[in-house]
């Protein structure tokens, strides 16, 4: 059963790589993306470290995605 | 009515969800799999080379439903000014060009044991082609062109001129003698595909789905914190 799966009758090189095409691809351009977020999320946040605590508050109380972003970094450390 | 496209209601939604694709995904992958490549039946004249279907279709599908999506976008951007259409463009456009390239090459790899050829330039073909040209215009026009407006301008009309090669795409093989074969799946009028390989089309269809949910997401979310960090320059 495994050896018709691998060989699809002959057509299992076209298959498999059909398929593996798709999830190499579809993987880095998950990484890619993940990675991109990460690296804009730290970034924001380390900016927003550097303002002072009044701007920091005001920022905080002005901005929704600024609480989120903070309160997702606060969970995930 | 736009309001519920602000960046703000939205952002707060976007992490519940890509959580929630998260935890379904893997299980709905799996599925997905089992009935495309073990459970569905070989083709009575294509055989098992029709499992490739499974990947084909959806990313066909997915490449031409995410360029109507943003040539839509792109004409109400045009009437209504809407700066956020741009950002969901924005995202979508990198997703629309991966599963176009997919449907090119997986189409490619279908080809070679049902036609005997990789490659032919004929009309479904070489359209498929031309849309993913203008991913590209369209993705240069965005990373090349640092003044905004001007870049949401002529992607703006890279987009909508796009579109004219959507109905080219769907009918080419209606209009022209082609080697693709006509369409199976009809949404309006009977479709000529057995239940037992609609079933796992679907299933993976879904899969695809999913998948751009998340990356569209991810992607969306990233512009926000791009544009929120840009705010904070004020502070400087």
């Amino acid at each position: 059963m495994i050896e018709n799966l691998i060989h699809m009758n002959g057509y299992g090189l076209f298959v498999w790589l059909s398929f593996g095409l798709v999830l190499v691809s579809c993987s880095l351009v998950y990484l890619k993306a993940k990675k991109t977020l990460n690296k804009y999320e730290k970034e924001y946040l380390a900016e927003l470290k550097t303002l002072s605590e009044n701007e920091k508050n005001e920022v905080l109380t002005n901005s929704k995605v600024a609480q989120q972003v903070l309160a997702t970094n606060s969970k995930a450390n | 009515m736009f309001k519920f496209f602000a960046q703000s209601n939205v952002y707060f939604f976007i992490e519940k969800i890509i959580k929630f694709i998260n935890s379904i995904f893997f299980l709905i992958l799996i599925i997905g799999l089992t009935f495309s490549l073990i459970l569905s039946p070989p083709d009575f004249l294509q055989g098992d080379s029709v499992r490739i279907m499974y990947v084909h279709v959806p990313s066909a599908w997915i490449g031409l439903a995410c360029f109507s999506f943003i040539a839509i976008l792109s004409i109400f951007n045009f009437i209504f000014k809407i700066k956020n259409f741009y950002f969901i463009n924005k995202s979508l456009a990198p997703i629309g060009l991966l599963f176009t390239c997919l449907a090119i090459v997986t189409g490619s790899l279908w080809g070679k044991p049902t036609w005997g050829t990789w490659w032919a330039w004929d009309a479904r073909l070489t359209s498929m082609v031309v849309l993913m040209f203008f991913y590209f215009f369209f993705l240069l026009t965005i990373k090349f062109i640092t003044n905004q407006q001007l870049a949401n301008k002529v992607s703006s009309i890279i987009a909508i001129v796009g579109s004219i090669n959507l109905p080219i795409i769907k009918y080419s093989v209606e209009w022209w003698s082609t080697l693709h074969q006509p369409a199976s799946i009809k949404i309006s009028g009977s479709s000529t595909i057995h239940s037992s390989m609609l079933l796992p089309l679907l299933a993976m269809l879904l899969v695809f789905l999913l998948y751009c949910a998340l990356i569209f997401l991810m992607k969306y979310k990233t512009e926000i914190i791009r544009i929120k960090k840009k705010t904070l320059k004020k502070y400087d």
